[in-house]
């Protein structure tokens, strides 16, 4: 059974950092007071073994930040392939406008009332679900009504058939760019990655119990350490889902785009 | 040399490990107190409680012949939405418009409406033709929901779960009638009469017909075309060789493109021949050119060049939310007011439960729209309409050269064409007459 934690994102950004570093701190704290007096049997005995621990745990925080930075750097690219995605899809809707304005009426006005409706349905009503990771279905309705009606019409000259063949191009480029935006709405990091991030982050924790030295000194280089693992994971959470949260796609382009429609 | 730390160990250089542990749990506890509202109360955290939202199904083609109407339906009803939830909501639910497409086929408005109705949408705002209201009502019946149907359309219905805003025959085919025979509108004596094929266009052309005969006049032709169909030129061969001396007109959708081009083809003047349309709005003229429906007719319970306050107010409304260039139209306005009087009935009932909102219809409901004040009649759920002629102009709008002095009430079953039927929702529904055919010859 998989949890839900799609709450996360409704979560403020400064808060959602401030609950994850708590809850980070909190557990080495808590395991600091609780695990660390049983697993210090396991060490207590050997010589050398704050040398032997930092040894080790270099070693795995060697591998476990460079997952870390990894799965930074995969989110962050999901986020930015994302957005740009978007930006082409304005950006193809843009230049299909331009097109179809240049088509006799009534069909150039019919077209642009089309598309301005599927501009404004994507800004006011496909976004605000977008952010809570639902596909937005309608705006395949809107774009189907697009295509349905520019395919009505019948080029006379051989400049509407250049006219013609530019805006068909134009849409078939804008229908792939939309298509990607809706499979990112839920691209997200898989289960296997968030498992193994937050097992090394408890292991690495779980070494630090391991240490020898003052307890106020444990709680806070162990605090500071945990913090900054929390400041990790919230950066990763925040960046795992391209709609969703404080690092994340507007509709900016589409609103750009929507004003200068009116304007026209 | 490394020394062992033993703070933690019993003796003079450190603190007991229990001291130790019971300092840090006391601290660990307090730490947690302090921050339990943050962590375990979720409004704490800054989520801000989500809006409760109520399903609306909005039911209209926006790809196939239709669309080319329909979609100013949805989009006007979106706004009338948008307006609801931007004050507040509706007993504190935001109007979640779910709106799915027919794609203009019958067969698909039955199964999109049976979606809308399992998804558990409080009430529908759809349909343009009647063959596609007479396919999802069954549905609505079933469910046990209300259909709100605001397009203009022929009457001989009445359906205890549909509530009809728009005109029936005796407020806009009859009193277009009179219009034509008066001497305002040229005192016509030989009407054709063409129509798509499908219920409304016949029905309406069989009240037509019983009007006329009323009057001692005969049809000079009779002529329906499949919706969708464009070529016209044999329709328009036959309107000139019949010697009709006006045409009304109940083509829907873009099929009026191909009639109007017919038209334009053989020189019809509209001076002399005009014709007059029961289902062409300011929607419907933009994709017909303005040369060749110039001087024709409309009639309709609204348009938009009306001359009120409250009407440029709200083209203005409209206009600035979906571009300069939207127009609006019968049946947008009769949908807004819809709308509205819905709001009112759920407002009264406190409830969006179907029985007490029509419950709340028995009063009688009324709402001050951009074409007049409209009156929901408890007993038909039809709307009382206004009626007026508009003469098509080159800027694709209307001038108004008739509007009736009053609201008329509306009359589902006029007496002329369907004796002795006749509605009554607040007592016992429908009462029936003689059985009536509508494909009788002229």
């Amino acid at each position: 059974m998989s949890m839900d934690f799609s709450w996360i994102y409704d979560v403020p950004p400064s808060r959602l950092a401030l609950l994850l570093i708590v809850v980070f701190v909190g557990f080495y704290w808590a395991g600091l007071i609780l695990l660390r007096p049983i697993l210090r049997q396991f060490v207590k005995n050997t010589r050398n073994a704050n040398d032997i621990i930092g040894y080790i745990l270099s070693c795995f925080c060697v591998f476990y930040g460079l997952l870390l930075g990894l799965i930074a750097v995969t989110a962050y690219q999901g986020v930015s392939e994302a957005g740009s995605n978007v930006t082409r899809e304005a950006a193809a809707l843009s230049a299909l406008y331009e097109d179809v304005s240049r088509y006799p009426e009534p069909y150039g006005q019919n077209l642009r009332w089309l598309l301005r409706d599927y501009t404004r349905y994507v800004i006011k009503y496909a976004w605000p679900l977008q952010q809570r990771g639902i596909v937005p279905e309608e705006g395949t309705i809107r774009a189907e009504a697009f295509h349905d009606r520019l395919l009505d019409f019948q080029p006379r000259t051989p400049a509407e058939e250049i006219l013609h063949a530019e805006a068909m191009r134009q849409l078939n480029h804008f229908l792939e760019c939309r298509r990607m935006r809706l499979f990112s709405v839920k691209s997200a990091l898989p289960a296997s990655m968030w498992y193994v991030m937050i097992l090394g982050a408890v292991l690495t924790i779980a070494m630090c119990w391991l240490f020898d030295m003052k307890f106020i000194t444990h709680l806070v280089l162990g605090g500071i350490l945990s913090a900054y693992l929390g400041t990790m994971i919230y950066l990763i959470v925040d960046m795992n889902q391209p709609f969703r949260g404080d690092v994340s796609i507007t509709a900016e382009a589409f609103e750009t785009l929507y004003r200068r429609m009116n304007e026209d | 040399m490394a020394t062992e730390d033993t703070s933690f160990l019993p003796g003079p250089r450190g603190i007991s490990r229990r001291r130790a542990i019971a300092e840090s749990a006391a601290a660990t506890l307090a730490a947690a107190r302090a921050l339990s509202p943050v962590l375990f109360v979720g409004c704490s955290l800054g989520i801000r409680p989500r809006a409760k939202t109520v399903p609306v199904g909005l039911l209209h083609s926006q790809t196939g012949t239709m669309a080319i109407s329909a979609t100013s339906l949805r989009d006007i009803e979106l706004h009338a939405f948008e307006q609801i939830n931007a004050a507040g909501g509706l007993l504190g639910y935001q109007l979640e418009a779910r709106a799915p497409d027919p794609r203009s086929r019958p067969a698909m408005f039955a199964k999109r409406a049976r979606q809308l109705l399992e998804g558990g949408v409080v009430a529908v705002f759809g349909c343009w033709t009647s063959t596609s209201r007479k396919a999802v009502l069954p549905l609505f019946e079933e469910y046990r929901k209300l259909l709100f149907y605001s397009v203009q359309y022929e009457g001989d219905e009445s359906s205890k779960y549909c509530v009809y805003g728009g005109s029936v025959p005796n407020q806009q085919i009859m009193p277009a009638i009179d219009w034509l025979t008066g001497p305002d509108g040229g005192a016509k004596k030989k009407f054709f009469l063409l129509g798509s094929d499908y219920v409304f266009p016949r029905t309406a052309n069989f009240v037509a017909k019983k009007y006329l005969a009323s009057k001692d006049l005969r049809p000079a032709g009779e002529v329906y075309l499949p919706l969708g169909h464009l070529d016209f030129t044999a329709a328009v061969q036959q309107i000139l060789s019949s010697g009709a001396d006006c045409v009304l007109n109940t083509v829907n959708g873009d099929s009026n493109i191909g009639l109007f081009q017919a038209l334009a083809d053989a020189k019809v003047d509209p001076a002399k021949l005009p014709v007059v349309s029961t289902s062409i709005a300011e929607d419907e003229l933009r994709n017909l050119l303005p040369e060749q429906v110039q001087g024709h007719f409309a009639v309709s319970s609204y348009f938009q060049s009306l001359d009120t306050e409250a009407n440029r107010r709200w083209v203005e409304g409209f206009c600035n939310e979906f571009g300069s260039d939207r127009v609006t139209g019968d049946p947008m306005e009769p949908d807004w007011c819809l709308v509205h009087l819905w709001k009112a009935a759920v407002e009264k009932a406190g409830s969006f439960e179907t029985e007490a909102v029509r419950q709340a219809f028995r009063d009688g409901l009324e709402f001050a729209g951009p074409g007049g004040t409209v009156r929901l009649d408890p007993k038909t759920q039809h709307c009382t309409k206004y009626f007026r002629v508009g003469k098509i102009r080159a800027d694709r709008q209307f001038d108004i050269v008739h509007s009736s002095d009053a609201a008329i009430a509306p009359d589902p079953y006029p007496q002329i064409a369907f004796p002795g039927w006749s509605c009554d929702w607040t007592k016992d529904g429908i009462t029936r007459g003689s059985e009536v055919s509508i494909n009788g010859d002229l």
